[in-house]
């Protein structure tokens, strides 16, 4: 979620470590523990770590190797070409064209009415405290308790307006929370400064607002973007056991079934090709984030 | 004069909107609460009737959302906190690299995790039991690096000082550490905890038994119940989320610190 700022921690690291080597030493001779500080520090990670080993590092790279063999008992090598097969499924293309839709559509919908929303919010905050909570109460609620009422409202669609409308009702919860915090850091004496000069209210809007909510825009966008993968459960949800339409197939769908078939081959593949794209997005989305910034 | 110092009438203009755009935001959380209440056109505790004295399935349902939302908030708490203090004190190689592992698979979805979490649990001989459903929960890198994040500003001399007194990390932790994270700690265990009391996955994959299932799960078989019923479930399900939000919301907002 943060990935840009781990990036920038890291100078300010480099000092803490020289700092701490300098009094390490001093203060391991007076105490009589046999391991290090710095290696008791150190063990605080380990059932993290080991957790994280056992039911996501390994199983990843055994899932990487479920991917290109040829079934679980003759274990033969085969290349890629489970991953063609996967590509070549035409439910495994439903989902993914699905998904990018999604990204298309969705995304920028969201991420613009949290920006319209957060905006007014900012301004009228101290007289409205309470209305913001409206927006992020959405993001706790289970999703299977509203979806009844949503099947009542909008059981009429047959496109996949509501799967989206849902997509939106969830994440602009912390879409806003970001937004919001990254407006009320802005200094208020530039806004007085451009008022002084006469700018009207739109002017301070594009010229001072905008371009320092860029960097919190670009990453509302990424975490809307890692988040819109995430509505395979709703649209899960939403459509129940039943086969859904095609407009609303996703992955989860395909994940299922394979899963009922005991189709590891199919789901390794749609596993790590799923991985791939998220990954790919993030990168590329980062790396624009870097050419904006300097 | 703030940002917003416009005249009265589009200041009004404003709240208007704003107004009416979070009400229908919240119009199905309302929907849900008033129509549970409603059956054959009149306001009655029908449905509430129903839910509680037939229909036994949901007492063991939810008892087991319950369960699993305690242990998994609990668990991850206690793993993630000496996990990211770990992360910001402790100098080991590959630190950084690690720390990119762990954001890249918080944040993927689900779907991706599904198939080496049903491995892993394999491995472990935890399939079809309580474990399988809450030992991955409690080890999901999403706490550990929302307060790492929370704990770069905590500067190193504090650590230092506190040596002085101390040299056990525990304590350190324990006393040093965790009374100044405290807001980032509920906001982390409101997320786990929605998080989990929303999972339907992992119920419906990793155990076989509808009895070690949750109440997630209840509510996707509505075909199997009357919708009568399925709704007080619904609001019943929602009401302990809703508590806790209530109660933890200003962390919520302060503790991000995205």
């Amino acid at each position: 979620m943060d990935v840009k700022y781990m990036l920038k921690t890291e100078t300010k690291k480099k000092s803490d470590d020289q700092r701490s080597r300098g009094i390490e030493h001093k203060l391991n001779k007076e105490s009589g523990h046999k391991l290090s500080w710095n290696l008791r520090c150190v063990l605080c990670l380990v059932p993290s770590l080991l957790g994280s080993i056992i039911f996501f590092f390994w199983p990843y790279i055994r899932v990487l190797y479920y991917s290109v063999i040829d079934d679980q008992f003759n274990k033969n090598l085969v290349g890629l070409s489970n991953y063609i097969e996967t590509l070549s499924n035409s439910y495994f293309q439903l989902a993914m064209q699905n998904s990018l839709l999604l990204i298309v559509i969705g995304v920028p919908a969201l991420v613009i009415l949290a920006i319209v929303l957060s905006l007014l919010l900012t301004f009228q905050l101290n007289k409205l405290p309470r209305l913001r909570d409206a927006f992020i109460l959405p993001m706790l609620i289970p999703t299977a308790s509203i979806v009844l009422i949503w099947q009542q409202l909008f059981g009429g669609f047959t496109s996949a307006i509501p799967i989206y409308l849902l997509f939106v009702w969830k994440n602009i919860g912390i879409c806003i929370i970001l937004l919001t915090a990254a407006l009320t850091t802005i200094d208020q004496s530039v806004f007085e400064a451009a008022k002084i000069d006469g700018a009207k209210a739109l002017l301070i809007h594009r010229k001072i607002t905008v371009p320092i909510l860029t960097p919190t825009i670009f990453f509302t966008v990424l975490l809307a973007i890692v988040n819109s993968f995430k509505i395979f459960k709703e649209s899960y949800l939403y459509y129940g056991n039943k086969y859904p339409p095609n407009h609303s197939y996703t992955l989860q769908y395909y994940m299922n079934n394979n899963f009922l078939k005991f189709d590891y081959q199919a789901l390794a593949s749609s596993s790590i090709l799923t991985s791939l794209l998220v990954l790919l997005m993030v990168g590329v989305g980062l790396k624009i984030q870097r050419r904006f910034q300097s | 004069m703030r940002i917003g110092d416009y005249n009265k009438f589009v200041s009004l203009i404003i709240r208007v909107i704003i107004f009416v755009i979070a009400v229908i935001f919240l119009v199905p959380v309302f929907l849900t609460i008033l129509e549970s209440f409603y059956y054959g056109g009149n306001f009655s505790f029908h449905g509430y009737q129903q839910l509680f004295l037939n229909c036994f399935p949901f007492y063991g349902l939810f008892w087991n959302s319950v369960i699993y939302t305690v242990i998994i908030t609990t668990g991850t708490l206690i793993i993630c906190v000496p996990a990211a203090f770990a992360f910001k004190f402790a100098h080991f190689r590959g630190k950084n690299l690690l720390y990119v592992i762990y954001i890249i698979i918080m944040m993927m979805p689900l779907q991706v995790m599904i198939l080496p979490n049903y491995i892993g649990l394999r491995d472990m001989g935890f399939l079809y039991t309580r474990l399988a459903i809450i030992v991955p929960m409690i080890f999901t890198p999403f706490g550990v690096v929302v307060t790492h994040q929370y704990m770069r500003e905590i500067d190193y001399s504090v650590i230092e000082s506190a040596r002085l007194e101390t040299n056990s990390v525990l304590r350190v932790i324990i006393h040093c550490i965790i009374p100044q994270i405290k807001v980032c700690i509920a906001a982390v265990a409101l997320f786990v905890y929605a998080d989990t009391w929303n999972m339907v996955e992992q119920p419906m994959l990793y155990v076989d038994d509808d009895k070690l299932r949750t109440l997630s799960t209840f509510i996707t078989q509505a075909d199997n119940y009357s919708l009568e019923v399925m709704l007080p479930a619904s609001v019943l399900y929602l009401v302990p989320v809703f508590l806790c939000y209530l109660l933890f919301h200003e962390e919520l907002k302060q503790g991000l610190k995205l």
